[in-house]
């Protein structure tokens, strides 16, 4: 069963066309790779379908049957979809642990007017809220940092703690924007395996925008590939790999000629 | 220093643990005994000024909800000050309603107002923001200042001071008594709300709108909410000065100027500090009754605080003080953990 069905999305920014009736179907529980060169759309996929951007008229996205595209941000984080950015945008002079507790927000059982009207009731809630918060710092090494600002963590403590906070939202469908992006190679495959035990945790369907097209094809059992805002391609990584299409927008047409991909192969 | 300051959280924190209110109780009484040393040991003016610090109190606490937690860079804030004031000033003129009726009624009017003034705040942000917001609050000023019913420049006089029975608040030490509590009540409630997931979400809208937006928070919605709560403190804080001794109203109250000096309490202070708020408004008032002979200069004395507060300690003393006990409190911790060494 598809957990997120695109038909026609497409946005334009101006005269800009950066996504053009795009068709993506995402499995429940699947892990499924989003992949093409700068510039292809992938990020304002990620925009549109998470409400930051207002997709144009005629697009549709439906999240477990319910057409979410003219919801606002707020509302669509409440259905149960969270992301991180490539930028991270965590809140940096908050502490590690309020940056999770802000993910938190939807499930906050009481009411805004609650910390006046019921003082004690708030804090008992913060209290278990709190605790909760901090065995999934726990579970990410975080927990240490709990009650520092989030800008005196280094920078992969910081993409651990962006995830940390798009999990603390309980989502069913978690997107990720270059997870992997400034990590070296040993940090990436410690943060390839957390998202994975993350996923089988909390029961997770994950999209991954990835440039280390290594970190796709070894975790992904879906590839979508983006170019000029259009879908083309579409299938398993090797399927994928494979593909004409792929190669031309990744490496020019001339390199996609098969004789000259033997010579680059050898 | 830091160590002092530390030894007296940690005593707060523990009576805290007691009862959520005890602290509080214990600060209150702790100040009741204020102006008869002020009015014995200096003069009964100090107590007066007590009073005025109490109400800047209100006003910076209030402003560091919308500007410091939530981020929104308003300058309206005076404006709001005077729609509380002139509105219960007028309730108790015209109708002869009691301050216990009419502060309530303005505060709410001017709750209201503050969805007014942050409107613009759903679309405009920063610099234009700051703009949108001065523009609707020299309006309010203007407005009183060439309406007759609102005072004009004559200002509104012989606003009734506040009574229970037979007692009348008609001099300054049992006024303060008033808005120190009202000030106390306004800081406790401050940090009910600032603690809790609408504080959270006000300070994740200062940090990242956008990041905020996708994590659930209704943005347009909080950051309304910020301007309401900053404009029911405005509000409080207005009625309350309108019913104190002498009962005076003139709109040189609410000049452009008074704004910066708001503004200047908080960033001293320490934006996003809620202690920070408080002290600074101690200190402005302080200042501004220090440098009153020098009438002319003090803009320019207030400005050049300003720029050194901002190029120097962008978190103000409270920032300063709040990353010092973090630090301290850190490496206790590490010390604890890694044992003696």
């Amino acid at each position: 069963m598809a957990l997120l069905e695109t038909r026609g999305l497409s946005k334009s920014f101006g005269g800009v066309q950066a996504l053009r009736d795009v068709d993506i179907k995402i499995q429940q529980e699947s892990i499924h790779g989003l992949i093409g060169p700068n510039g292809s759309g992938k990020s304002t996929f990620f925009n549109v379908i998470t409400g930051v951007y207002r997709p144009d008229s005629g697009s549709s996205v439906s999240f477990s049957n319910q057409e979410i595209s003219h919801l606002p941000p707020h509302k669509i984080a409440a259905l149960g979809i969270s992301r991180t950015f490539q930028l991270l945008r965590l809140f940096l002079e908050m502490t590690v642990l309020e940056n999770v507790m802000v993910g938190y927000h939807c499930h906050t059982p009481y009411g805004f007017l609650s910390p006046i009207l019921q003082g004690s009731k708030v804090r008992e809630t913060d209290e278990k809220i709190r605790d909760e918060m901090i065995e999934l710092l726990q579970f990410l090494g975080l927990a240490s940092y709990a009650n520092l600002p989030a800008g005196e963590l280094s920078g992969g403590q910081r993409r651990l703690l962006s995830l940390g906070r798009a999990i603390a939202m309980k989502p069913k469908l978690l997107l990720l924007d270059e997870p992997g992006a400034g990590l070296s190679p040993v940090n990436l495959d410690n943060l390839m395996h957390t998202i994975l035990s993350l996923k089988e945790k909390y029961e997770l369907t994950v999209v991954v925008v990835e440039h280390i097209l290594k970190v796709v094809m070894n975790t992904c059992e879906q590839i979508t590939v983006l170019d000029h805002g259009q879908k083309i391609a579409e299938g398993s990584p090797e399927e994928v790999q494979n593909d004409h299409a792929v190669i031309e927008a990744y490496l020019g047409r001339e390199m996609a000629d098969e004789d000259i991909r033997q010579v680059i192969r050898a | 220093m830091i160590g002092f300051l530390s030894a007296v959280e940690g005593f707060f924190t523990g009576l805290s643990r007691v009862h959520r209110l005890l602290p509080w109780i214990l600060a209150y009484l702790l100040l009741l005994p204020l102006p008869y040393l002020l009015k014995h040991g200096i003069n009964e003016y100090y107590v007066d000024l007590a009073n005025r610090a109490c109400l800047f109190i209100l006003l910076s606490v209030g402003l560091n909800i919308v500007k410091g937690f939530c981020g929104q860079v308003t300058v309206g804030h005076i404006g709001l000050y005077a729609i509380g004031a002139v509105s219960s000033a007028l309730l108790a003129l015209n109708y002869n309603l009691p301050f216990w009726v009419s502060a309530p009624i303005a505060v709410i009017i001017t709750g209201l107002a503050g969805i007014l003034v942050g409107l613009p705040s759903v679309r405009l942000e920063g610099a234009y923001l700051a703009l949108a917001t001065l523009g609707l609050g020299e309006s309010v000023r203007i407005m009183i200042a060439v309406t007759p019913a609102l005072g004009s420049s004559t200002g509104l006089m012989m606003i009734p001071e506040p009574s229970i029975g037979e007692f009348i608040f008609d001099n300054f030490e049992s006024y303060y008594y008033l808005v120190m509590t009202c000030a106390l009540i306004g800081i406790y409630l401050s940090f009910a709300i600032l603690k809790s997931s609408t504080g959270r979400a006000f300070q994740a809208i200062r940090e990242d709108a956008i990041a905020a937006s996708v994590a659930g928070i209704n943005v347009p919605f909080y950051k309304l909410l910020a301007f309401v709560i900053s404009a029911l403190y405005a509000g409080l804080a207005g009625a309350l000065f309108a019913h104190m001794p002498p009962g005076y109203l003139h709109h040189n109250n609410f000049t452009i100027i008074e704004m910066v000096t708001l503004l200047l309490m908080v960033v001293l202070g320490g934006i996003g500090n809620v202690w920070g708020g408080v002290i600074g408004a101690i200190m402005v008032t302080i200042i501004y009754d220090q440098t009153k002979d020098y009438y002319f200069y003090q803009p320019l004395i207030f400005g050049i605080i300003m720029v050194v507060m901002v190029v120097f300690m962008p978190h103000g003393i409270g920032g300063v003080v709040k990353q010092a006990m973090i630090k301290r409190k850190f490496i206790e911790k590490h010390e604890e953990a890694s044992g003696p060494a």
